[in-house]
């Protein structure tokens, strides 16, 4: 128990740490002082705006999607037994992506998209889970196979509709596609979803663990195998579903989040996934907060930072273990 | 039969010249494109094809609107340039369809057309004349120069005499006016304004406009909204998707503290009159003007 409380315990300081930076910092500079009266009394209204309004639902927004992505990304590898499976590998993202472009071709905006966005999402779930579940006898490397194939379908629409949008709107579908913290509008929903899986899931991680040995292992230790697969699958697809409608698709958290952690703490699920929700957090947050800052008042696709933290990080670690 | 001699006889009286003048190189034209080409051809162009919508529009503003026999996607004002035949978007020719309408001029776009796709064209032995205006003499010469090869002329030259008196009126009346601070918004999500090298950062400096954003290196640039409230503008101009504004000045309106929220200067200017360096750019610069004359009077 207390292997487990040390690295949580850590993990939840770094997070904390984390939020507050990316309050104290921003395209604007603001002096500690009138951060510090924004938050505790009232302060100069533009600070309080800036801080309360923007920088910390954003803030938030980055951790929630930042956990839900790293979570989602962990109960697949579990889910397909494989260590390439990532949230987005079963074609979420890119039916999401087609809900949002088609909204914005539409020349809709805001609520629209993120909800056309979580529509794509569930109807790319409900498609691969139909067609996975057919008649037949069902696999995971059934499931992973419908998945990628859906997924190229996906991906062979998003090109077309890219490639017959005028050009005046290329600009904020590109940035979806990249993933974008600043479509997040409230980060409330999310958060409650980061929270109540979190809830949910941890309970099972000693049946995860088992599951994630082989069906047949689990079967034979008392886990009812099928149902707890399905679960999984929908519980990964409805966490990338609401972080794809918060931030777009924002790639590489979600796969790699998941074996960093695995490498430094080890394949105990019940430890694993509470701490994948604050390590993807933490890292979306740094890297939202590196990419409104770096060349601003301009502002970078914050997936091109998760990538240039993440990719280094994790090589490192990589060779180490050997 | 009457349409058969009518034809003969246009084709005699097109002949004319050529024969009464046996020096056909001295009635070559010639002009310097935004390539810095010299293009010259022997002819008054007669098929043109436009690369761009706002090479379209240019050439009907030079008067040569009905030798258009190609234009590309988007390409929708004058409305009568709806009418002619499309050959694909800016980005992506259709080249087969192109070469088809067998046009003797092309007007081509230097940083939007595809360079492989121009290349083709230009090894097919088709002439290609480049138009990119970066300020508001490079629209009037644009025009003057393409009337030249289009033999119009008169009609062209009359257009850019009128552009170049309405931008330096302007320029006068708004010399020694109050400066504002504006924000530009060329987008809203991504947030995406201009700097001052841009064509609508011209806009707004000929109007006594100071662009908050105008010192950034990138022509369009992507904020954030903390970056527009910090800076806090005395005026916010929205352009939009097409003409209609899809709320893009409604969520500013939440920023009570910002000056131009206090001051209600939250403008929208139809973006196809200063988004494309086009005649209608005096159109929009004048409608640019009058909102910073408005917040002016609103102090």
């Amino acid at each position: 128990m207390r292997r487990m409380i040390l690295p949580l315990a850590i993990l939840a300081i770094l997070s904390v740490l984390a939020l507050l930076l990316s309050v104290l910092v921003g395209s604007s500079s603001l002096p500690l002082a009138d951060i510090q009266a924004a938050i505790f009394e009232d302060g100069d209204a533009l600070a309080k705006t800036l801080v309360l309004e923007l920088r910390l639902p954003r803030s938030l927004a980055a951790f929630a999607t930042g956990g839900l992505l790293a979570v989602a990304g962990a109960l697949m590898q579990v889910l397909l037994r494989n260590p390439l499976a990532d949230p987005y590998v079963l074609g979420i993202s890119g039916g999401a992506a087609v809900g949002a472009l088609l909204a914005m071709i539409g020349g809709m905006g805001g609520f629209i998209v993120s909800g056309s966005a979580f529509a794509g999402a569930l109807l790319s779930t409900m498609l691969v889970f139909g067609l996975a579940h057919g008649s037949g006898s069902w696999t995971p490397s059934r499931l992973l196979l419908t998945g990628v194939v859906v997924a190229a379908g996906w991906g062979a629409v998003i090109t077309l509709m890219l490639a017959l949008s005028p050009a005046s709107r290329l600009p904020g579908m590109l940035y979806w596609l990249m993933g974008d913290l600043s479509y997040a509008r409230t980060p409330w929903y999310a958060l409650a979803i980061l929270l109540a899986t979190c809830v949910c899931v941890i309970p099972l991680g000693r049946s995860l663990n088992v599951l994630a040995r082989g069906p047949l292992q689990a079967a034979a230790l008392g886990v009812a195998v099928r149902p707890m697969e399905w679960g999984i699958y929908v519980a990964a697809s409805l966490l990338t579903a609401v972080a794809v409608t918060t931030a777009g698709s924002i790639g590489f958290v979600g796969l790699v989040v998941p074996h960093m952690l695995r490498l430094m703490l080890g394949n105990d699920q019940r430890l694993i996934l509470p701490a994948c929700a604050l390590a993807g957090g933490i890292l979306l947050t740094l890297a939202d907060t590196l990419a409104r800052t770096v060349i601003a008042p301009e502002q970078l696709p914050v997936g091109v930072i998760t990538a240039l933290l993440g990719v280094p990080a994790f090589l490192i670690l990589l060779h180490r273990s050997r | 039969m009457s349409t058969s001699f009518s034809l003969a006889l246009a084709g005699l009286v097109g002949l004319l010249p050529t024969l009464a003048v046996p020096s056909v190189l001295a009635a070559e034209r010639c002009a310097v494109d935004d390539m810095d080409r010299k293009v010259c051809i022997e002819a008054p162009a007669a098929r043109i094809a436009t690369l761009s919508p706002g090479a379209t529009e240019l050439v009907y503003a030079a008067g040569a609107g009905e030798k258009v026999v190609a234009v590309v996607s988007h390409s929708d004002y004058p409305p009568a340039a709806k009418q002619v035949q499309s050959v694909g978007s800016h980005t992506r020719l259709d080249l087969e369809a192109l070469v088809a309408l067998k046009p003797d001029l092309l007007i081509g776009w230097t940083t939007g057309n595809p360079s492989e796709q121009v290349d083709k064209l230009e090894a097919l032995g088709l002439t290609l004349f480049f138009i990119e205006p970066r300020d508001f003499e490079g629209v009037a010469t644009a025009i003057e120069r393409l009337a030249l090869l289009f033999g119009t002329a008169s009609e062209g030259d009359a257009v850019a005499a009128h552009f170049r008196e309405g931008i330096a009126e302007l320029a006068r009346r708004y010399k020694d006016v109050a400066p504002v601070e504006v924000f530009y918004q060329v987008w809203d999500e991504p947030l995406m304004t201009v700097n001052d090298e841009h064509l609508i950062g011209k806009v707004l400096t000929l109007c006594g406009g100071r662009n908050v954003f105008g010192g950034l290196d990138r022509l369009v640039p992507r904020i954030d909204i903390e970056a527009v409230l910090a800076s806090n503008p005395e005026v916010i101009i929205a352009g939009g998707m097409g003409e209609e504004n899809p709320q893009w000045l409604t969520p500013w309106g939440t920023y009570e503290h910002l000056k131009a929220v206090k001051q209600d200067n939250l403008f929208f200017v139809p973006p196809s009159l200063i988004q494309r360096p086009t005649p209608r750019l005096l159109e929009g610069s004048q409608v640019v003007c009058e909102k910073l004359e408005q917040a002016r009077a609103r102090r």
